[in-house]
């Protein structure tokens, strides 16, 4: 029924893409190739509150990447942390490193703009501005000047077709926001982060908020979106962790227990912490 | 126990803890309902005190609205055979004088019968035309002489009883014509050189007598008589006649249908100055005479139409009669003419019988009054204005009560131009009093309702911008702690007592505007300027000397940078000044722009009222941009976009309409504003849009006329009108401002 929605259309750029969906293995890219993002000793201060310990973490370029943990934990964070959110809370004080393709993110001559136009982010509630959803698409266009009416139409239609919601609103792409369902809403804020075109898009909780038939839909596109993106996303819901992703990190009072493939991580976890979270003993 | 058991009706075997649960439900239940009709009735009560208050004010203002009301009281039938000329009441309308043929008949009005005065000075002659004159009758006779009678009422007392004794006193008659014809039609003013006399005795000629009292030391009075004629030419008969008690003109109007003016500037040889068509067809002028103060000419004719007219200086100071207004016509000719000794209005009567009741400053006619269908020969406008008399060629004194306190109140003197006396042209003046008794009021509320809006815009000029960027620098920039020390002590701004900034800004800020007034109006193009070169100059410095200063407080670098940039733009003003504007820009504004620069001036109080709005446009406008969800900027900042970006994009947009209340709440309170404008500006009526001259404000207005606006008259009825339009000018910018912000809030809606 997902695939249904995404009928492929030939004359776009979206079909290779869909086409490379379905026909794609399973299986993530040769575990061999560089990591996109490589996570070094790094640990994370709010004020004097330590929320990060230590972290080391490689993701890989166009696989999924999944945080899980109890609540607290710090994932969010850590996911904050590799787009700079975190930058705008007073007091916050980081140590260590992340590099992107070699680049140290917090490198004193890393323009923060653009380092969140590389790393787009989803977030838990989603947050359509309340502007119409065409305008909402092309936010990260128009900030960037992108002017021209027709680049800004292809670029609305491509980025709705790629998560998956082009054919629900393509007639009324100059509503309202805010009079599309959650689910909708949070597609909405998918093809918003998508439209600037990033090379990781960052997923906090992407359907907490959301029915299952919407979360549904969601981690098809996540399944579809990876051919493109390097995705990581926080989740609470194991199950969706398992389905989704190709590597998870199991975290803990700020500390990374354990990362390795899912599959591993799920059926045969190295620590007795990750084995009892999973087996739902705590958390 | 689960609370459905709890809430079950009538469980007869609840358990204890249950039961504590019933009674809390019950005890909630209560609360609420209390609750909720509380609230309910204190905002009804609110409602309807603010509801009670516009009645009242509405209440004192409903008068000015009402149309004028008479009613007829029975007439007197004078004794048969009275030819009666012209009428003439006392204050208390209790005792008619009535000229006659044959000479004087007191006529009392509550009972009794008509006896006629003893006129020894008639010496014989008949009465061959009348005219009411100040104190009394003036009575033209058939020898060529007019006799003018006082007329007066003693009121006694004899045993308690109040009793009326009229009085009669015959003064020295003039000789209008030695040779003793008879007086066809005159006119008597009192100048401040003595009586004048205009009367119509041979064909077309007025003959012209001027008296002169000189009083010696010894010896007592000397009277001297002087006689000149005025020829009338072709210009006709003259068949009514009008002087002024400036002695400045004497008008003519004639058989042919035209106001002729003499003009008695050089009074040794009044000259015939013009000569005007009333209405253009002929029709002979049968009345002429002067509203109160002597200066709007009334002219009837045959024809039965009234007009106005003034004599009114044209550009080359040349003097000319002008027409001011036509008033509704009679069906038949005029016959009689009185003004109301208390304002503009007067009646006129015609011969079919029927006086209407007009006023000169609106042109309109407030009553028509049908008579008896007799020729009315006489009216008088009772000295109140509370009564009209008239007698007829019926040989019968009509009587009239009439209510009217509020003549001189229309749409049109309210709102429109008016064509006051004195003044060359119709024009909006607001002038509540004046020096002379015979000064008329002039109401125009335009000039102040002007006022009012021209020191809100220049206020709202002032605060509106500064308390927006405010604003949106406090919400999204400040550090919290700074902002924490900043935003209270702003709204402690809006505390300080607007009689304070009001004091500071006319005895202060007026006279150091004076001196500084070129360099303050280049203040909001330096003072942006600098800021922008100094933070220009900031992202310049390297990274680690900026650290210096962290994020949130690059305010308090800009604050030196903004007092430099006022006293550069002072500096530069001086310079300005000196060098272009011929080292008094005042003599410039005058000589360039023709503008007069007063001391106390909308900029003095765009600035004064400007900081006293500003408190509020900020509080309220920062709280509606601080409580945009986070998630909203938080979204855009993870789309790449700056902080500004943000700020502008995604903000202020959410915040609009919050921001919008914010301007007009502050707009509201530049509207009432009273002290501040009362104080900083020199209050003066006029309506000029110049940024460098006073103005009145309503409130102000009200704040300084109230106090002496006798009550219930037509100054105090207006007051309150005044303020019954300041409360629905806010109360209609209040509402529509709801109506757009609760549009603009279903269109930025963020659903939380
Ligand atoms: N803005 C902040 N200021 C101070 N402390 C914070 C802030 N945000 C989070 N923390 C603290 O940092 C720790 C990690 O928080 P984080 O939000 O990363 O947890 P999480 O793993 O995402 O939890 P959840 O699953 O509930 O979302 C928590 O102890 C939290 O209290
Ligand atoms: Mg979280």
């Amino acid at each position: 029924m997902e695939t249904a929605t995404m009928t492929p259309s030939p004359t776009t750029p979206t079909h290779a893409v869909s086409m490379d969906a379905r026909s794609a293995p399973a299986s993530a890219p040769a575990a061999d190739a560089p990591p996109l993002i490589e996570i070094g000793g790094f640990s994370f201060w709010y004020g004097p509150k330590q929320a990060l310990f230590d972290i080391d973490l490689r993701i890989r370029e166009r696989a999924v990447t999944a945080f899980i943990g109890p609540s607290g934990c710090g994932k969010s964070t850590l996911l904050r942390c590799l787009n700079r959110m975190n930058d705008l809370i007073d007091g916050v004080r980081v140590e260590g490193s992340v590099r992107v393709q070699g680049q140290d993110l917090y490198g004193p001559d890393v323009d923060v703009v653009d380092v969140r136009k590389r790393l787009g982010m989803v977030f838990q509630k989603s947050n359509p501005f309340p502007k119409s959803i065409f305008e909402n698409v092309v936010y990260g266009l128009r900030l960037q000047g992108v002017k021209n009416k027709g680049v800004l139409r292809d670029a609305c239609e491509k980025a709705l077709r790629g998560s998956a919601l082009w054919d629900e609103v393509k007639d009324r792409i100059e509503e309202s926001a805010l009079s599309l369902s959650g689910g909708q809403m949070q597609r909405l804020c998918i093809a918003r982060a998508l439209a600037v075109e990033p090379e990781v898009v960052l997923m906090d909780e992407p359907c907490s908020a959301l029915d299952p038939i919407a979360t549904a839909k969601i981690e098809e596109l996540i399944f579809q979106l990876k051919e493109r993106f390097t995705i990581v996303i926080v989740t609470h819901n194991m199950q969706q962790a398992a389905r989704v992703s190709d590597e998870t990190g199991f975290f803990m009072l700020g500390k990374l227990i354990e990362f390795d493939k899912t599959d591993v991580i799920f059926t045969r976890p190295k620590q007795k912490m990750t084995e009892d979270y999973i087996t739902g003993r705590f958390g | 126990m689960s609370s459905s058991a709890a809430s079950t009706p009538g469980g007869a075997g609840l358990s204890p803890a249950a039961r504590a649960g019933t009674r809390q439900n019950r005890v909630r239940t209560l609360t609420d309902r209390f609750a909720t009709r509380f609230v309910t009735a204190s905002g009804i009560s609110i409602i309807a005190a603010i509801l009670a208050i516009l009645f009242v004010i509405a209440g004192v203002a409903w008068p000015l609205v009402l149309p004028a009301r008479a009613r007829a009281l029975p007439a007197v039938v004078l004794p048969a055979g009275t030819q009666p000329l012209a009428v003439r009441v006392d204050e208390y309308r209790e005792e008619a004088f009535v000229a006659t043929s044959a000479g004087l008949l007191l006529v009392p009005l509550k009972g009794g019968a008509p006896s006629a005065a003893d006129l020894p000075a008639l010496d014989g002659a008949t009465v061959t035309s009348a005219r009411s004159v100040t104190g009394g009758l003036a009575l033209g006779l058939s020898d060529g002489r007019v006799l003018p009678v006082t007329t007066a009422v003693d009121v006694t007392y004899p045993g308690g009883k109040r009793l009326l004794v009229p009085r009669v006193t015959a003064a020295d008659p003039l000789v209008a014509d030695p040779a003793g014809r008879p007086v066809k039609t005159f006119a008597l003013a009192e100048t401040p050189d003595g009586p004048l006399l205009a009367a119509a005795v041979g064909p077309r000629e007025v003959s012209l007598d001027t008296v002169t009292e000189t009083t010696s030391l010894i010896g007592g009075t000397t009277r001297e008589e002087s006689r000149q004629s005025l020829a009338l030419g072709s210009e006709g008969d003259a068949s009514a006649l009008a002087v002024d008690d400036r002695g400045q003109d004497v008008f003519a109007g004639t058989t042919a249908g035209k106001v002729v003016r003499f003009d008695r500037t050089d009074a040794s040889a009044p000259g015939l100055a013009e000569s005007v068509p009333v209405n253009g067809d002929g029709a002979a002028v049968t009345l002429l005479g002067f509203l109160n103060g002597d200066r709007t000419l009334v002219v009837g004719d045959a024809a039965g139409r009234v007009s106005t007219w003034q004599v009114v200086k044209d550009d080359s100071g040349r003097r000319h009669l002008a027409r001011m207004h036509d008033f509704a016509p009679h069906g038949a000719a005029v016959t009689g003419f009185s003004p109301s000794r208390r304002d503009k209005g007067f009646v006129t009567t015609d011969a079919s019988g029927r006086t209407m009741v007009r006023y000169g400053t609106t042109g309109k006619t407030l009553l028509d009054l049908p008579g008896a269908g007799a020729a009315i020969t006489g009216v008088t406008f009772a000295p109140k204005a509370d009564g009209i008399a008239a007698v007829d060629a019926g040989g019968k004194l009509l009587q009239w009560d009439v209510r009217n306190p509020h003549p001189e109140v229309s749409w049109r003197t309210l709102f429109g131009k008016v064509w006051y006396e004195g003044y060359q042209k119709p024009e909006y003046v607001w002038q509540s009093t004046g020096a002379t008794d015979d000064f008329e009021a002039k109401l125009s509320l335009t000039p102040l309702i002007y006022g009012t809006l021209k020191g809100t815009f220049y206020s709202l000029l002032v605060a509106v911008p500064l308390a927006l960027m405010g604003a949106l620098y406090t919400a999204q920039f400040m550090h919290p702690d700074l902002k924490a020390l900043l935003k209270p002590t702003i709204e402690i701004m809006a505390a300080l007592p607007s009689v304070v900034l009001g004091f500071i800004g006319g005895l202060w800020l007026a006279p150091t505007l004076e001196r500084t007034a070129p360099g303050v109006l280049l203040m909001p193009l330096v003072i942006p300027f600098l800021t922008f070169a100094a933070i220009a100059a900031w992202t310049a410095l390297p990274a680690s000397w900026r650290r210096v200063i962290p994020h949130g407080y690059e305010l308090v670098l800009l604050v030196p940078v903004v007092l430099a940039g006022g006293a550069l733009a002072i500096w530069i003003g001086s310079g300005v000044e000196s060098a272009a504007l011929g080292g008094d820009y005042r003599t410039w504004l005058v000589s360039a722009l023709g503008l007069s620069y007063d001391q106390r001036n909308s900029l003095v109080v765009g600035i004064a009222m400007g900081f006293a709005v500003i408190p509020i446009i900020f509080t309220v406008a920062e709280d509606s941009l601080a409580s945009v969800p986070q998630g909203l900027s938080a979204g855009s900042l993870a789309l790449g976009a700056t902080r500004w970006q943000t700020a502008l994009r995604v903000v202020l947009p959410t915040a609009s309409p919050g921001i919008f209340s914010a301007v007009m709440i502050g707009f509201g309170r530049a509207v009432g504003e009273t002290m501040i404008v009362l104080m900083a500006t020199g209050n003066t009526p006029i309506m000029n849009s110049s940024l460098f001259s006073g103005f009145r404000a309503m409130s102000a207005n009200i704040a300084v006329e109230l106090p002496e606006a006798p009550e219930g008259g037509t100054l105090f009825r207006v007051l309150f009108l005044a303020a019954l339009l300041l409360f629905g000018m806010t109360f209609v910018v209040n509402t529509a401002a709801e109506l757009v912000r609760l549009r603009l809030r279903s269109k930025y809606r963020t659903f939380e």
